[in-house]
């Protein structure tokens, strides 16, 4: 999946993931592409792409093959799994760019404070205190 | 290492924990072997007898089948994880994570293996999304075998 600050187009990454490997099966989509063969080549094509794409280009594995017909827009499936990508594609720029901070070499962040509960004692003194 | 993640069908998460070196345990890849082994109709159908059964040592026979089918699909991830990541309030639409019980359960599963666990936010702002990354690289970088 393509994040929506990215400049590539599905199109481009389509041509560009189908010459990596052969015997792989890439189909273009709205959000970027699926691509299809063994987990060794995948796992190869994988790297490559970010080697080429950084941080722009995000990728998950998929429980049905490409173009089934129990979720192919194309044969009338139920495609229930973008309503899940789009959960997640709004906030793909913001992890873009902590990938592309960290790339840089900033790897400080502010760490978020732990909450912890109430002790008794000060409740019964905040409570006091406004009697 | 195995890290399970939690939404287990968080693209972010696999992604991230697939970008640092380690292997994702997710819910795609366990619906990937169902779909290639055996055939498996429209969503409702999913879910076997065999699941329901299997869902019985995470969940009691009280409990609703929909949380047992997931437990029959996360509880042997969590088994099999080194190490897991949470992120906090996913929206209730987001696919399998609908069901609060389940999620209840299954931190409660995480937990109670007692493995490592990093439970982190959903950014809204590029400062909090460095904070989640940031906080992701660390735990990862900090596993051992």
């Amino acid at each position: 999946m393509i994040s929506p600050n990215s400049m590539v187009t599905p199109d481009q990454l389509v041509r560009v993931v189908q010459t990596m490997a052969p015997e792989i099966n890439v189909k273009e989509t709205c959000y970027g592409c699926l691509a299809e063969s063994d987990a060794k080549t995948m796992a190869a094509v994988m790297k490559k792409v970010r080697e080429q794409y950084g941080n722009e280009v995000f990728s998950k594995v998929r429980g049905y093959p490409v173009g089934d017909p129990r979720r192919c827009r194309a044969q009338h499936g139920t495609r229930p799994g973008f309503a899940q990508l789009e959960a997640e594609w709004e906030t793909l720029p913001l992890i873009q760019s902590a990938l592309d901070a960290i790339d840089a070499g900033d790897t400080a962040y502010v760490a978020p404070v732990e909450k912890k509960p109430l002790p008794v004692k000060d409740l019964k003194q905040i409570s006091e205190a406004y009697r | 290492m195995k890290i399970f993640i939690d939404p287990p069908n968080s693209m972010i998460l696999f992604d991230l924990v697939e970008r640092f070196g380690h292997e994702p345990l997710s819910s795609m890849a366990l619906i990937q072997e169902k779909v290639d082994n055996i055939e498996v109709d429209m969503p409702p159908m999913n879910v076997t007898l065999d699941d329901v059964v299997k869902g019985l040592k995470y969940a009691g026979v009280e409990v609703p089948s929909g949380i047992r089918g997931r437990l029959a699909i996360w509880g042997p991830m969590i088994e099999a994880a080194d190490a897991a990541i949470i992120i906090e309030n996913p929206p209730f639409s987001f696919g399998c994570v609908g069901c609060d019980r389940s999620n209840e359960l299954t931190k409660y599963r995480i937990k109670r293996r007692g493995i490592p666990a990093l439970t982190v936010q959903y950014p809204s702002s590029e400062e909090e999304a460095k904070t989640m990354v940031g906080q992701i690289k660390d735990f990862l970088g900090g596993l051992k075998e």
